[in-house]
C-alpha cells in the first residue's frame, strides 16, 4: 500500500536475478535495431533491447538523448524509421492499437484535465481504454484509495499538489491494468516526500510483476528501483545491472577496515608491495588502489597479516552510479568540447 | 469509427465546456443580443417609413413584400439585415470552442496521454468537431427560433411570414450548419499552429469577413439573396469545409500532434 502522508515506509530493495537466456514468451519488450529519425537527425538509433517480464529497466541519459522518443516509440505513439519491436508479444507497427491497450504511459507532464475531478479524469481515460462501467468504477476506487486520493476524488485536479497530480497520472497509467509501464521522469519537480511516495508506488508496481521502463535523471532512484540500467545517447551505450556497472568501474580500489588505525609504517610497507599502485589512510582503515584487483587483493591481505594488522573487512570499493554515468556519457566538459 | 470513443470525447468536452465560465459567457451572450436586438430595432423602424427609392427597390426585389404597409416594410427591412447575424453564431461559437479545446489541451499537455490510449485520431477529431459544431448549430437555430417566436408574438403574422420565408429557413437550416462545420475545420487548422486561443480566434475570424461583407452589401441594397442562393452558398461552404477536413485530418494524425504541433 502506498501511503500519502508522513514518511513513506522504506522497502527492503532486492533485485531478482535476470534470466540470461530468456525465451520470447518471457520477454515483455523486444526491439531490434529500432530507430527514429526526424528529418536528417536520428533521435534514437539501433536500439536493440530485451526486457523480461517483471523487470524494471532504467533509461538514463542527458536531455535530448532520446529517452522520451524511445518511450513514444515503444508505446506506439510514433512510428519507427528503422528496426522492429514487439511489446507484450505484439508487433509495434502492425498491432499498434493492441500495443497501446497493453502499455501504460506516464508522460513527462501529468497531462490532467484540471477543471475535472480525479474521478472524471480517470473515468474518461477508462472509457478510452474501452473498460466497461463496472470495471471502471471498481478500478477507479481501488487506485484512488491506493494512492491516497480517495478523499479528494470529487475535487478539480487543478487544486491538487504536484505530487497528487503525479500520483493521479500514475493511477491513470494503471487503469487498464497494463503489463508494461513506461514512466517518463516520474519524480521530476516533486518535493522529497512526494518523490518518495511515487518511488514507493513504483516499487509496489514492480512487486506486482509489471515490466517497467523508467526514464529518470535521479541516479540514486534508478539504482534503487531498477534491475538493469541502460545508458542512452541516441543509441544504447551500455546496459547492465547497477551492481555490475558499479563494480566494473571500480578501478581496482579496495577498502580495508582495520581494528586499529593504519600507521605510517604499515602504509609504507604496503606501498612497496607488488601490484599495489597507491595506498591512503581512511578513518576506519585504509584504501588501496590495486593494479589488478584479482591478483592484488590476496597479496594485499597477506602483506597486512604479515605486518600484524587486525583485518575486520576487505571489500572492493564500487564506483558510484554517477561515476559510471560520467564515464559512459562523458563529463559535461567533454560534451561542451564535443559541441 | 467507434461510437463509444467519440461519445467519451464528446462527454468530456461538454463537461470541460460547462466548467469554463468565460467561454460559456462568450458563447451565450451574443445569441441574446442577436435575438433581442432586431426585435427592438424593428419596433423603432416600424414607426418610420423607408425612403421611397429604397422601398421601391425592396419591393422590386421581393414582390411578396408589396402587401406590407410602410411601417411593416421598414421593420421587414431591418429584420433582413439581421439574417446574416444569425449566421455569425454558427461561425464564431464552434471557432471559440474548437480553439479553446485544442489549444487548451496543448497548454495542459493532455493530448499525449489521450493519444497513448487505443483511441483513433479520427475518433478524437470527430468528438472534438461534434462538441464544437453542435453548440454553434444549436445556438444559431435556437436563436432563430426565439427570434421568430418573438416576431410572431410582437409583430403579428405578416412579419412572421417574412422571417419564416424560405430564404430565412435556407439560411438558418442549411447555410448555418455548413458554416459551423467550416468554422470547426478552421479552428482545428489554426489551433494546430497557434498556442493562444485568442490568436487562433483572430486568425480563424477570417471566416466572418465574407459574412460581414454580405451584411454591408445587403444593407446598402446591392443584393438580396433568395433561398436558392443560400442553399447554393451552403453547398459551396460544405465543399470548402470537406476539403479543409482532409487537411485537418492530416494535421490531427497521432504522429503530427506529437512531433509537429508546437
Amino acid at each position: 500500500m502506498v501511503r500519502g502522508t508522513g514518511t513513506p515506509a522504506r522497502r527492503a530493495w532486492q533485485t531478482p536475478p535476470v534470466d540470461p537466456s530468456p525465451t520470447s514468451a518471457d520477454l515483455a519488450v523486444r526491439t531490434v535495431g529500432l530507430g527514429r529519425r526526424f528529418g536528417e537527425r536520428w533521435a534514437v538509433r539501433d536500439l536493440s533491447l530485451e526486457l523480461h517480464r517483471g523487470e524494471v529497466f532504467g533509461l538514463l541519459g542527458p536531455n535530448g538523448a532520446g529517452k522520451t522518443t524511445t518511450i513514444r516509440l515503444l508505446a506506439a505513439l510514433i512510428g519507427p524509421s528503422a528496426g522492429s519491436a514487439r511489446i507484450d508479444g505484439l508487433d509495434l507497427v502492425r498491432e499498434a492499437d493492441g500495443v497501446r491497450a497493453r502499455v501504460g504511459v506516464l508522460t513527462e507532464a501529468p497531462g490532467l484535465y484540471e477543471k475535472l475531478s480525479a474521478v472524471r479524469n480517470l473515468d474518461f481515460f477508462g472509457k478510452l481504454q474501452g473498460l466497461p462501467t463496472a470495471v471502471r468504477v471498481e478500478r477507479i476506487e481501488r487506485l484512488l484509495r491506493l494512492f491516497d486520493l480517495w478523499d479528494r476524488r470529487h475535487e478539480p485536479t487543478g487544486t491538487f499538489s504536484k505530487g497528487m497530480k503525479q500520483k493521479l497520472a500514475i493511477a491513470r497509467a494503471l487503469l487498464h491494468d497494463p503489463p508494461v509501464l513506461f514512466l517518463d521522469e516520474p519524480t521530476a519537480a516533486l518535493d522529497p516526500e512526494a518523490a518518495a511516495i511515487v518511488r514507493d508506488a513504483i516499487a509496489t508496481l514492480r512487486g506486482q510483476g509489471r515490466t517497467i521502463v523508467l526514464c529518470t535523471h535521479v541516479l540514486p532512484e534508478a539504482e534503487r528501483l531498477c534491475d538493469r540500467i541502460g545508458f542512452l545517447r541516441t543509441t544504447l551505450l551500455r546496459v547492465d545491472t547497477p551492481a555490475r556497472l558499479r563494480s566494473a568501474h571500480a578501478d581496482g580500489r579496495v577498502r580495508v577496515r582495520l581494528a586499529a588505525p593504519a600507521g605510517p609504517e604499515l602504509l609504507a610497507s604496503l606501498r612497496g608491495t607488488p601490484g599495489v599502485a597507491a595506498v591512503e589512510a581512511a578513518a576506519d582503515g585504509l584504501v588501496a588502489e590495486l593494479r589488478d584487483a584479482g591478483t592484488g587483493t590476496p597479496t594485499l591481505v597477506r602483506t597486512l597479516v604479515a605486518a600484524g594488522a587486525a583485518i575486520l573487512e576487505v571489500r572492493p570499493e564500487a564506483a558510484s552510479l554517477e561515476d559510471v554515468y560520467f564515464e559512459v556519457m562523458g563529463t559535461p566538459a567533454d560534451g561542451e568540447a564535443a559541441a | 469509427m467507434r461510437v463509444a470513443w467519440v461519445a467519451a470525447v464528446l462527454e468530456r468536452e461538454a463537461a470541460d465546456l460547462l466548467r469554463n465560465r468565460l467561454l460559456l459567457l462568450s458563447i451565450l451572450g451574443p445569441p441574446v443580443v442577436i435575438v433581442v436586438g432586431p426585435v427592438i430595432l424593428g419596433k423603432l423602424a416600424a414607426g418610420r417609413a423607408l425612403p421611397a427609392g429604397l422601398a421601391g427597390a425592396l419591393v422590386a426585389g421581393r414582390p411578396e413584400w408589396a402587401s406590407l404597409n410602410p411601417g411593416d416594410l421598414a421593420a421587414a427591412y431591418s429584420f433582413q439585415q439581421f439574417l446574416l447575424f444569425f449566421l455569425m453564431l454558427p461561425a464564431f461559437i464552434p471557432l471559440s470552442i474548437a480553439t479553446f479545446s485544442i489549444i487548451g489541451e496543448k497548454q495542459s499537455r493532455t493530448l499525449e496521454a489521450v493519444l497513448a490510449t487505443p483511441i483513433r485520431t479520427g475518433e478524437l477529431l470527430a468528438g472534438k468537431a461534434i462538441a464544437a459544431a453542435v453548440p454553434g448549430i444549436a445556438g444559431g437555430l435556437l436563436a432563430y427560433l426565439g427570434f421568430a417566436g418573438l416576431v410572431r408574438a410582437l409583430y403579428g403574422p405578416a412579419l412572421f411570414g417574412i422571417v419564416s420565408a424560405p430564404d430565412w429557413l435556407a439560411a438558418t437550416f442549411l447555410l448555418g450548419p455548413a458554416i459551423a462545420l467550416l468554422s470547426v475545420v478552421l479552428g482545428v487548422l489554426v489551433s494546430a499552429r497557434a498556442n493562444d486561443p485568442r490568436t487562433a480566434q483572430q486568425v480563424g475570424a477570417v471566416i466572418v469577413v465574407p459574412l460581414v461583407g454580405a451584411v454591408i452589401a445587403q444593407a446598402a441594397g446591392r443584393f438580396l439573396v433568395d433561398a436558392t442562393g443560400y442553399a447554393l452558398a451552403a453547398l459551396v461552404v460544405l465543399l470548402i469545409a470537406t476539403a479543409g477536413l482532409r487537411a485537418g485530418s492530416w494535421l490531427f494524425a497521432r504522429e503530427a500532434i506529437l512531433t509537429r504541433w508546437r
